[in-house]
C-alpha cells in the first residue's frame, strides 16, 4: 500500500519541480521582443514613457517589444544583469555612470547605427550631453533628455526686501542671501535663509566651472588644489559659515524642493524635477527661476540620461529602431513635451515651445553652457569626494585642507 | 529487523522527498551563495566585465591598508557592544515588569512588541524626523532648556542616534523571549525567597538572572550577530555618513559590490565580517556558556 503512495508522492514533487524549471526558463527564452527596462521615478513620467512607446508602435507595427520598468534598486539590477547576460536590449543610463560603463566596455558603440540611420541628426544634440556618452569618438549612448541646475527663487520674499530681479553674479548672491535671510518670529535664530545647498560636490561644481576650475583637468590630473577649486568651494561654504544658507536637515527638510516649497528659504539651486514637485504640493507658492549666478562665467552642472544598448545585445538592430525613435526629433518631443526633463536636441526644444516658455527658456539658455560632471577615477572618488565635503561642512575643516587630503586619498584609486 | 530498515529508509525517501523542495531553495540560494563568497573573495570580481583574474590573497592584503575599513570595523564595534548589553538589560528588564500582574498588561507587551514587527524602513524615517534639527527629540530637550543639535548629520551623534534606535526597535523582540523564559521558572523558588526575607529586587537578581541565563545566552548570541550585520537604518538614515561616522561593515559591502564594482573585494570584506560573528559567538559559548550557573 505504501509504494504506490510514495511513487504518487514522488511523481507530484517531480511534475511541480518540472514546471516551475519549465515556468521560469519560458520568461528566460522569450527574446521575440526589445526589451526596454527604465527605472520608475512619478507616474507621469510612466505614461509619457508608454504614450511614446505607443505611438512608435503605430508606425512600426513590425517591432516586437516589451516594456520591463525596474521599480527600485536600478543600478544594482542593471549590473547583475549585464553580469548575468540577462540585461534588456535598452536601457537607461545617468550620465555621471557612464565613465565606467564605457570604461568596462560593456556597451554597444553605436556608430554605425547612427551613420547609416540619415535624419538621426547628431549635431543636433547639444555637444555636452552628446560627449558625455563618448569615448574616444565612439559613442555609447544618446541623450533622452537633461536638467540643468538653475536657480528658483521666491517672488513673495524678494519682492517684501525690495529685491527686483534674481541675483546675476556671486556678490549679488551673497548680498542677497543676506538680506532674505531673516527671523520672523524673533526668537533670536533665522528662520527664513536666503539660499539653501547641500554639502555635496554636484551642487559645488557649478561654481568651481563659473570660477574657471575643475575637478579633473583636461590632462586627466586633479584639479581640485588649484586656487580655481579652493576659491569656489571657500565661496560656497562661506554662504553657509556666514549663516545665510543652511542645508536641508538643519531646517526639517528631506531637500531643498521642500525647504523652499516651505517658505524656509527664498533660492535654492535645482533642475526642473521641482516644478511638478512645488505644483503638486505647494501650489500656491510664487516662484521664478533664473540662470546661475555668473562667477568669472556663467556655468552650470547638467544632468542627463541616455538611451544605451549591451554589447551583447541579440536584438541589436530592432532596439536601435526603438532607440533612435526615442531619441530622435520625435520621441524626444513626445517624451519632453511637458517638460519633466529638457529635451537633448536643440530642434526639439524650439519645437516644443521652451525657448519662448517663460519658465523654461531658463533651462533651454543653460544647456549652452552646461556641464556633466564627470570623472574618470575608479568609483569610489565620489564617496570619497562626498566624505571631504561633509568635512568641510560639518567639521569645520579648512576647504584647502580637505581638499588636499582628498586629492592625497585619490591617489589610491587613479586609474 | 529487515522490516524496520526496510520501514526506515521508506521513512528517510519519504522525509527527504517532502523535504525536497525547500532544500533545493535552501542550496541554490543559501548554502552555494555562502560557499561562493569564498571564492569570490581570491579574484578581482567586477560583475561588468568578463574577465574575473585570480589574485591570490590581493584583496585582503589590500583591506588590511584600506582606512576606510577599519573606520567600519570600529563603527561595527561600537554600534555592537553599545547596543547588545543595553538592549538586554531593557528586554529583560521589561520582561521582568510585564510578568507583573499589573493593569494594562496584554496592551502595554502590544505597545513594547509593535516596534519589533514594524518595517525597519518606517521606523528608520519616523526616527529622522524624530532626530531632525526641529524633531521631536530636540523639542523635549528644549523644554528642559538644552539646545539639541541636528543628530543624524552631526558626526559626532549619529552613530549613537542609530544606536538608540535599533535598542528601542529591537529590546520588544528580545523581550517576548525572555517572557517565555519568566513563566518557566517555578513559583517555589520566589515563595522560598520571599519566606526567606528577599525583596523584589534581590529576587530579580538572584534569581530571575540566573534562571533566564539560557535565554540571555541565546538574545545576546542573536542580537550581537544582528548589531554586526546593521546595514538597513545605516542605508536610509544616513547613507553611512556624515564623514563615514556611521558606514559599518555591512554597509561597506554593499557599497563596494555595489557602487565601487568591486564584487571580490566586497567578499573578502564579508568573510572577515563572517569571521568575527563566528569569533564573537564562539567566545560566548567557550567563555559564557549557557547552562552553567
Amino acid at each position: 500500500m505504501r509504494k504506490p503512495i510514495l511513487k504518487n508522492v514522488l511523481k507530484k514533487t517531480v511534475f511541480v519541480l518540472l514546471s516551475v524549471f519549465l515556468a521560469c526558463d519560458s520568461f528566460n527564452t522569450d527574446t521575440k521582443a526589445v526589451r526596454l527596462s527604465s527605472w520608475v521615478s512619478s507616474p507621469t513620467e510612466t505614461r509619457l514613457l508608454e504614450e511614446t512607446l505607443a505611438a512608435f508602435h503605430q508606425q512600426h507595427p513590425q517591432i516586437q517589444f516589451s516594456h520591463e520598468p525596474i521599480p527600485g534598486n536600478y543600478s544594482e539590477k542593471i549590473q547583475l544583469m549585464l553580469g548575468t547576460y540577462t540585461a534588456p536590449d535598452l536601457f537607461y543610463l545617468k550620465g555621471e555612470f557612464a565613465p565606467s560603463y564605457m570604461r568596462y566596455n560593456i556597451l554597444m558603440p553605436l556608430n554605425k547605427y547612427a551613420d547609416a540611420t540619415p535624419d538621426f541628426e547628431l549635431d543636433d544634440f547639444y555637444p555636452s550631453l552628446l560627449e558625455a556618452f563618448q569615448k574616444d569618438s565612439v559613442y555609447y549612448g544618446f541623450p533622452k533628455d537633461f536638467n540643468p541646475y538653475i536657480l528658483f527663487y521666491n517672488r513673495a520674499m524678494f519682492q517684501e526686501a525690495g529685491l527686483e530681479n534674481p541675483p546675476d553674479n556671486w556678490t549679488e548672491l551673497s548680498e542677497w542671501s543676506e538680506t532674505l535671510t531673516r527671523d520672523t518670529n524673533g526668537d533670536g535664530d533665522p528662520d527664513q535663509f536666503g539660499l539653501v545647498i547641500q554639502a555635496s560636490l554636484d551642487m559645488l561644481m557649478p561654481f568651481v566651472f563659473q570660477n574657471d576650475g575643475e575637478f579633473q583637468r583636461s590632462d586627466g590630473e586633479l584639479g581640485i588644489t588649484d586656487p580655481a577649486f579652493v576659491e569656489a568651494l571657500e565661496f560656497y561654504h562661506g554662504l553657509y559659515k556666514r549663516g545665510i544658507a543652511t542645508t536641508p536637515n538643519k531646517i526639517g527638510t528631506d531637500w531643498n524642493g521642500d525647504a523652499f516649497g516651505r517658505g524656509k528659504c527664498a533660492m535654492i539651486i535645482a533642475g526642473g524635477w521641482v516644478i511638478p514637485f512645488l505644483e503638486e504640493t505647494y501650489p500656491e507658492i510664487d516662484y521664478g527661476v533664473a540662470v546661475l549666478p555668473a562667477g568669472k562665467k556663467r556655468g552650470t552642472v547638467a544632468f542627463t540620461t541616455a538611451y544605451v544598448m549591451p554589447k551583447y545585445s541579440a536584438r541589436a538592430d530592432e532596439a536601435w529602431q526603438l532607440m533612435s525613435y526615442l531619441t530622435g526629433r520625435e520621441g524626444m518631443a513626445s517624451w519632453t513635451r511637458l517638460g519633466l526633463a529638457l529635451p537633448a536636441r536643440r530642434s526639439v526644444a524650439v519645437a516644443n515651445g521652451f525657448y519662448d516658455d517663460p519658465v523654461f527658456k531658463y533651462f533651454m539658455e543653460s544647456a549652452e553652457f552646461a556641464r556633466v560632471f564627470q570623472v574618470n577615477y575608479q568609483e569610489r572618488w565620489y564617496d570619497e569626494g562626498q566624505t571631504a565635503m561633509q568635512k568641510v561642512f560639518f567639521l569645520d575643516v579648512p576647504p584647502a585642507e580637505a581638499m588636499a587630503e582628498l586629492k592625497q586619498r585619490l591617489e589610491k584609486f587613479k586609474l | 529487523m529487515i522490516t524496520f530498515k526496510k520501514d526506515s529508509t521508506q521513512q528517510t525517501v519519504a522525509a527527504y522527498t517532502f523535504l525536497a523542495f525547500p532544500l533545493l531553495i535552501f542550496t541554490g540560494f543559501m548554502l552555494f551563495p555562502v560557499l561562493f563568497i569564498f571564492i569570490i573573495g581570491f579574484f578581482d570580481w567586477n560583475l561588468l566585465i568578463p574577465e574575473k583574474p585570480f589574485i591570490g590573497f590581493e584583496n585582503y592584503t589590500e583591506l588590511s591598508s584600506d582606512d576606510l575599513f577599519y573606520i567600519a570595523l570600529k563603527n561595527t564595534s561600537i554600534y555592537a557592544f553599545g547596543v547588545v548589553p543595553i538592549q538586554t538589560l531593557l528586554a529583560l528588564f521589561l520582561a521582568f515588569l510585564m510578568n507583573q500582574k499589573i493593569r494594562g498588561r496584554a496592551a502595554l507587551r502590544v505597545a513594547f512588541y509593535v516596534p519589533a514587527i514594524t518595517s525597519s524602513v518606517v521606523t528608520s524615517i519616523i526616527f529622522l524626523w524624530i532626530y531632525s534639527k526641529p524633531g521631536l527629540l530636540n523639542y523635549l530637550l528644549s523644554l528642559v532648556g538644552i539646545e539639541g543639535t541636528d543628530w543624524i548629520t552631526n558626526p559626532n551623534t549619529a552613530l549613537y542616534a542609530i544606536m538608540a534606535l535599533n535598542i528601542w526597535t529591537t529590546s520588544g523582540y528580545f523581550m517576548v523571549s525572555f517572557l517565555a523564559g519568566l513563566q518557566s521558572i517555578p513559583a517555589s523558588l520566589y515563595e522560598a525567597a520571599r519566606i526567606d526575607g528577599a525583596n523584589t529586587w534581590q529576587q530579580f537578581w538572584k534569581i530571575t538572572v540566573p534562571m533566564v541565563r539560557p535565554i540571555t545566552f541565546f538574545v545576546v548570541v542573536l542580537s550581537l550577530i544582528g548589531c554586526f550585520q546593521v546595514f538597513d537604518q545605516i542605508y536610509v538614515m544616513s547613507s553611512g555618513g556624515p564623514v563615514n561616522a556611521t558606514t559599518t561593515m555591512s554597509y561597506y559591502i554593499y557599497t563596494s559590490a555595489f557602487k565601487y564594482f568591486r564584487l571580490g573585494y566586497a567578499a573578502s570584506v564579508s568573510i572577515v565580517l563572517a569571521m568575527i560573528i563566528w569569533a564573537a559567538t564562539y567566545i560566548q559559548k567557550r567563555y559564557f556558556p549557557p547552562e552553567a550557573y
